[in-house]
């Protein structure tokens, strides 16, 4: 058995290493009933969220191997299985391939990158970030992102103008990255005298 | 994103297929998209549970699927795993057909199309490809090692769009060679600022 802080990144690794059906279940029992909370919101009807969500677990099982705990959390590798998945299913005009190149949320897994930091700290970092900031800054990037609304169904709920939500959305974005990019290069930053905590 | 401009108008198979891997490979691009995945997994960890309808795990756990697959273990295949994952689904279960020309290969990736084509090219490390121009104008995208011609040093997640009167003699890198993908549309000229050649993202 694979020991990890983690549970379900040990979860993962003990099916891939050994089949663990127990491990699968564990996994199965709490990522289903919160993906079935996603794809709805993202406005897929029930049959057909459960039938991503059985995809989703399907690929867990026959793909854990190539699991990487450094790259990605549990729950972004999860995540990202079923939001492409909830693609493949629904993806039926031109149109939808067209937004998903301008919002271009692809997996970026890729095991020969050179990470600067641990993924777990990474993770902590963002989610950190997130816990930080104020409820209507992170509606925002609950709706785009999870809910996965476009830019203009958020300003129709909101009431905001659009040209706002979409500078909200990616200064918000650019920050995080401009959050890690400091604690990626903690050297140039020790040189300059700023002080940075990653905890 | 500039290169729209430049690419063809209409959004064709082989154009949006362009762009999707350009998306995917451009160094800024991969940071922002492993980010949104991020607060994807951020908020699917702290999501409202809804309940499951009763027979979901046994119907998940005795799927074909879930049978099936386990007993052949998937082999990775060492050169799809350099390509980006949208030319790898486009390309999985498919044999590519390449056109060898001594130390450089070439495979259509979509159907013939009078007026446009998207090629997968591998040059081999080191090789050298004789001087050429271009039918139309060709936007290169490097996918995986780099190459370097009369003009420049080219890397991975770097375009260069050139006209058909742009002659380069490009050579594979001496240890990775190079892997790009080529979209080739219109007959139309470059000129004034533009030049013969735009070498839109370096790295």
């Amino acid at each position: 058995m694979v020991k990890t802080a983690n549970p379900f990144v040990a979860a993962i690794l003990n099916i891939a290493e050994s089949q663990d059906i127990g491990s699968f279940k564990k996994i199965f029992e709490y990522f289903s009933p919160r993906l079935k909370s996603f794809l709805m919101k993202s406005g897929a009807e029930e049959n057909i969220a459960e039938e991503i969500i059985q995809e989703t677990m399907t690929i867990i099982w026959t793909k854990a191997d190539y699991y990487d705990p450094k790259v990605a959390s549990p729950s972004t590798w999860i995540y990202t299985i079923a939001r492409n998945k909830k693609i493949d299913i629904l993806r039926k005009s031109r149109k939808a391939i067209l937004e998903d190149i301008e919002t271009a949320v692809l997996p970026a897994v890729d095991p020969k990158t050179e990470e600067n930091i641990e993924h777990d700290q990474k993770f902590d970092m963002i989610a950190q970030h997130l816990d930080s900031l104020p409820k209507d800054q992170l509606d925002l990037l609950k709706m785009n992102f999870f809910e996965e609304k476009s830019h203009g169904e958020i300003s129709d709920l909101t009431g905001i103008p659009l040209g706002t939500v979409k500078s909200r959305i990616r200064l918000a974005l650019e920050k995080i990255r401009g959050k890690l990019d400091k604690n990626g290069a903690m050297a140039d930053l020790k040189e300059s005298g700023e002080s940075i905590s990653i905890n | 994103m500039t290169f729209d401009i430049l690419t063809s108008p209409a959004n064709s198979p082989a154009s949006l297929l362009f762009q999707q891997c350009l998306a995917e490979i451009v160094p800024e691009n991969k940071d922002l998209n492993q980010i949104k995945d991020e607060i994807g997994g951020y908020f699917l960890e702290r999501a409202e549970p809804m309940p499951l309808s009763n027979d979901l795990w046994m119907k998940t756990i005795n799927s074909t699927a879930m049978k099936n697959i386990k007993k052949t273990k998937i082999e990775i295949d060492p050169f799809l795993s350099r390509l980006p994952r949208t030319l790898q689904a486009q390309l999985k279960d498919k044999k590519i057909k390449w056109k060898s020309f001594k130390d450089v290969k070439i495979a259509s990736i979509l159907p013939k199309d009078k007026n446009e084509k998207l090629e997968l090219i591998h040059v081999m490390p080191g090789a050298k490809i004789p001087q050429h121009t271009h039918e139309g104008i060709e936007s290169f995208l490097v996918l995986h090692g780099s190459y370097s011609d009369e003009y420049g040093n080219y890397n991975q997640g770097s375009v260069q769009v050139r006209s058909e009167d742009h002659h380069h003699t490009p050579v594979g890198h001496e240890l990775t060679g190079c892997i790009g993908l080529a979209y080739t549309h219109g007959k139309i000229k470059f000129s004034g600022a533009f030049g013969k050649l735009l070498n839109i993202i370096a790295n």
